[in-house]
């Protein structure tokens, strides 16, 4: 009865693709990491500009990450606190509220959302911006606010979909205690069903913050520049590391310009595995089986 | 309970709000695209080459561009996924399968503009010198690393759906004395098809959608690619090329023909994956 | 004395002098107490200049910011003329009717030319205008035919929006044929950093950002330099401009004053272009 050849090629091939898949990843990150090592230094993030007076918004920095770190740092926090509120409440409707019909439609504009690429949500908030310019007095223009806003919509439908998955996941004696000892639905949601939802919750937010952070194609349209220094208000252009890389990658102007891209490109790629590593061990504690793709 | 009621509304309004960024999208689009609409220009622009010295905007080439590089770029990444979501099923399950599970997942996590930096400079020479022809900056290029950014989202769908075939089908395979191949392909595969439609519809949704890839290792010509080694332009990359600036001219408005294109395809992806019957969070 | 007090009146009437004079002799204290944001975009030629003066500016004076995006002429013309960026930059003359229809404002800084290049390493550096015309309309797709390696030639061009570009097709091919299948890159500086790593590449790029990374091609025996550019010797030349909607105002004002001044046409030369008033 056995099948020898059978078995053979099945082992061959599941042992050879994943050897692949594995050597590729491993490829990029070790490639990176050998061009990128040697110019790590204060120098890659500061120019020539003293650490400290930069830090302290005392000079401006040239030749260096730090306006592209600063930037892309203003445009998550902004992004993300934007998004999380209104995620959160969408996410609880769907889980606790929304029945029939309505939840029905709803969630199906949120997939349609997820799977809208960014390229195009990116086109929404330069058109945005367009629209706002030629109808609110020109003062408002592709910017941060614009960019933190089309990544906020981006991110949205992953926010209320973890949030939704995460309270529905909740076991039902944990559902109906509360209630049975007369707290009514919002005090059930506030004091019971958030916190113990809270890690997975929490997990999908700390993803939704890597996708912020590598995101280039909706910043490309709507305010991010090759040169900008520090961004000072909502409505100013500004730099950002997965831009950098691109604009870096296509137009270096020597050896030490494009080492500094090998070197955002190792530093962004560190910011997404922390944040990964940080969303799996919240998600582990909380012993979540099912996996997100963010 | 006046709180609970203003509470309730506030949910709502969240996610009421939230839906319509959907609509708003398309319709944003629609609205500065609207000449494009009448006259059959739609259909014009669709199937014509982009030649703007002869005031030709078609976007043919890059529908045909993202069709070949997507495309080549799945038929990289499935069998890749199906062998990877095997050798986490049957072929070596346990400490083994955990290890490349989570290393497939932290893959989800690389930044696409860090695999497109490193397709620049490692991959696009390589095929340059390794191949005869073409300045390496070609739909093979951009397909080879799309399949390697699209697999693990195919790999944990792939694998979740193996992994819920119920136990008795696979543990009356084997009483039959059904060997672990024989499991996988007779009983696992056929019944998580399902499963296995759903990632790869939406992979290749995550494939049509993505810019970067494209962008920096296509080669951006505007025209039909007639081969791997040909340079293309995928609709992604041309929102991205054509920088908008005014909403006036034929060229522009082209874009958002790109847009709704592309809207509409992961749009009727995401349709046709809800239709399977599954409800779970697409992947992107 | 008697002489020293005519030095000292000869120092004051000199020093009343330099007062008066506008800003020219130190055109970065005009920045001096200046706030605001100055948003530049467009032609990619461009660039380097604009970079340099907005180090310079935001180092004397960090309270004026001032940001920098490409996206070539087409971009520049557009959006200084909807009134998205305050200096739209351009690599060709803005049409009249652009000037029109926008009420743009045009100051032409610099004298450049667009050459086409090719790799260091490859022996074809001088082509016939007819040559280089059938190399982009893939006519000869083979740089043996032009005394290189059997090699096939990999065309490197612009977007429409680049004014690089249209100088190039205008001038150099007249108005012939690009080949579809030629690479589209979105700036001079990335133009260049593809030819210097492609060995079997030609494309075209602004004469001020040509360095040894890669390799002028003569044309009609002419090499394409700032010296041939300026006797009129190369044809292929054109000015670099700077767009306002309207007469500049505030900090953009005081930036277009500035590559107009001593140390603007010491920026514009050191980047490679020839200055001009």
């Amino acid at each position: 009865m056995k099948q020898p050849p059978l078995d053979m090629f099945v082992r061959l091939v599941s042992w050879g693709s994943t050897l692949l898949l594995l050597a590729s990843v491993a490829t990029v990150i070790g490639f990176l990491l050998f061009k990128g090592y040697g110019s790590f230094d204060l120098k890659l993030v500061f120019g020539d500009t003293p650490p400290l007076e930069a830090l302290l918004l005392r000079r401006p920095v040239f030749g260096g990450l730090f306006p592209a770190m600063v930037g892309t740092l203003s445009l998550v926090v902004l992004a993300i606190s934007l998004a999380v509120p209104i995620g959160l409440a969408a996410g609880i409707y769907m889980a606790e509220y929304g029945r029939g019909r309505i939840q029905q439609a709803l969630g199906l504009f949120f997939d349609i959302l997820a799977g809208v690429p960014s390229i195009v949500v990116g086109l929404f908030g330069f058109s945005v911006a367009v629209f706002l310019h030629r109808h609110f007095g020109g003062r408002i223009y592709p910017c941060l606010l614009i960019s933190a806003l089309s990544l906020a919509f981006l991110v949205l439908p992953y926010l209320i979909r973890t949030t939704q998955n995460a309270l529905e996941a909740l076991p039902e004696a944990v559902r109906l205690t509360a209630p049975a000892l007369g707290a009514t639905r919002l005090q059930n949601i506030r004091f019971v069903l958030l916190p113990r939802a809270l890690p997975g919750i929490l997990s999908g937010a700390i993803l939704a913050i890597g996708r912020c952070a590598e995101d280039t194609a909706v910043i490309m349209l709507t305010g991010v520049v090759a040169t900008a220094g520090l961004p000072r208000s909502l409505f100013s252009s500004y730099e950002a590391l997965p831009f950098y890389i691109y604009y870096i990658s296509a137009q270096y102007r020597d050896s030490a310009e494009l080492a500094t891209g090998y070197a955002a490109a190792l530093i962004l790629l560190a910011i997404c595995a922390m944040l990964f590593a940080a969303a799996a061990l919240i998600k582990q504690r909380l012993g979540a089986r099912s996996h997100q793709r963010l | 309970m006046d709180g609970e009621r203003i509470a309730q509304k506030v949910f709502l309004l969240a996610a009421v709000l939230s839906a319509s960024v959907t609509v708003l999208l398309l319709a944003f689009m629609v609205i500065l695209g609207l000449p494009l609409f009448q006259g059959g220009l739609f259909l014009e622009i669709l199937t014509q080459p982009w030649l703007p010295g002869r005031q030709l905007f078609g976007v043919w080439p890059m529908i045909a561009g993202t069709l070949a590089i997507a495309s080549l770029a799945v038929a990289i990444a499935f069998p890749l996924s199906l062998g990877v979501s095997s050798l986490i099923a049957v072929v070596a399950p346990g400490r083994i399968a955990r290890l490349v599970k989570s290393a497939v997942a932290f893959m989800t996590g690389i930044p696409t503009v860090v695999y497109g930096f490193v397709g620049v400079f490692l991959l696009v020479p390589l095929v340059r010198e390794s191949l005869s022809r073409g300045s390496g900056l070609c739909v093979l290029s951009a397909a080879l690393v799309l399949g390697i950014l699209v697999a693990p989202t195919m790999i944990l769908f792939f694998s979740d759906a193996l992994a819920r075939v119920p136990r008795s089908h696979r543990i009356a395979a084997e009483a039959l004395g059904a060997t672990p191949a024989q499991v996988l392909i007779y009983v696992l595969i056929p019944g998580a098809w399902r499963g296995i439609v759903t990632g790869l519809v939406l992979s290749t949704g995550r494939a049509v959608g993505d810019t970067l890839i494209a962008l920096m290792l296509a080669g951006n010509a505007a025209q039909v690619p007639n081969s791997l080694l040909d340079s293309a332009r995928a609709l992604t990359a041309h929102i991205a090329l054509v920088i908008a600036s005014d909403f006036d001219s034929l060229e522009f408005k082209t874009i958002f023909a790109c847009g709704i294109l592309l809207y509409a395809f992961t749009a009727a992806a995401t349709l046709a994956v809800r239709r399977l019957g599954r409800k779970r969070t697409p992947a992107r | 004395m008697k002489m020293g007090l005519w030095f000292r009146a000869a120092a004051v009437v000199i020093m009343l002098g330099l007062a008066a004079l506008p800003a020219s002799a130190d055109p970065l204290a005009d920045f001096k107490g200046q706030k605001g944001e100055i948003r530049i975009s467009g032609g990619t030629a461009h660039i380097p200049v604009m970079e340099e003066a907005a180090k310079r500016i935001r180092t004397a004076n960090p309270d004026v910011q001032i940001s920098i995006a490409g996206g070539g002429s087409g971009v520049g013309i557009k959006q200084a003329g909807e009134g998205l960026v305050d200096i739209g930059n351009s690599g060709r003359k803005p049409t009249d009717e652009e000037v029109a229809k926008y009420g743009l404002k045009v100051f032409r800084w610099a004298l450049d030319g667009v050459g086409a290049v090719v790799h260091p390493a490859n022996p074809a550096k001088s082509l016939s205008k007819d040559q280089l015309k059938q190399v982009y309309a893939g006519a000869i797709d083979n740089w043996k035919a032009l005394g290189g390696p059997d090699k096939a030639i990999n065309l490197y061009t612009r977007d429409e929006a680049s004014g690089t570009r249209d100088v190039f097709w205008k001038r150099a091919l007249d108005k012939g044929e690009i080949h579809a299948r030629a690479n589209v890159v979105p700036s001079n500086g990335a133009m260049k950093t593809a030819v210097a790593n492609d060995p079997y590449a030609i494309g075209y790029v602004s004469v001020g950002h040509i360095d040894a990374t890669v390799a002028p091609v003569a044309l009609d025996g002419v090499v394409p330099t700032n010296e041939t550019v300026q006797s009129g010797a190369y044809p292929v030349s054109r000015g670099l401009f700077s767009l306002t909607k309207g007469e500049p105002k505030g900090v953009a004002k005081l930036f277009i004053d500035y590559l107009f001044s001593p140390a603007g046409h010491e920026i514009i030369a050191d980047k490679g272009f020839i200055p001009v008033d």
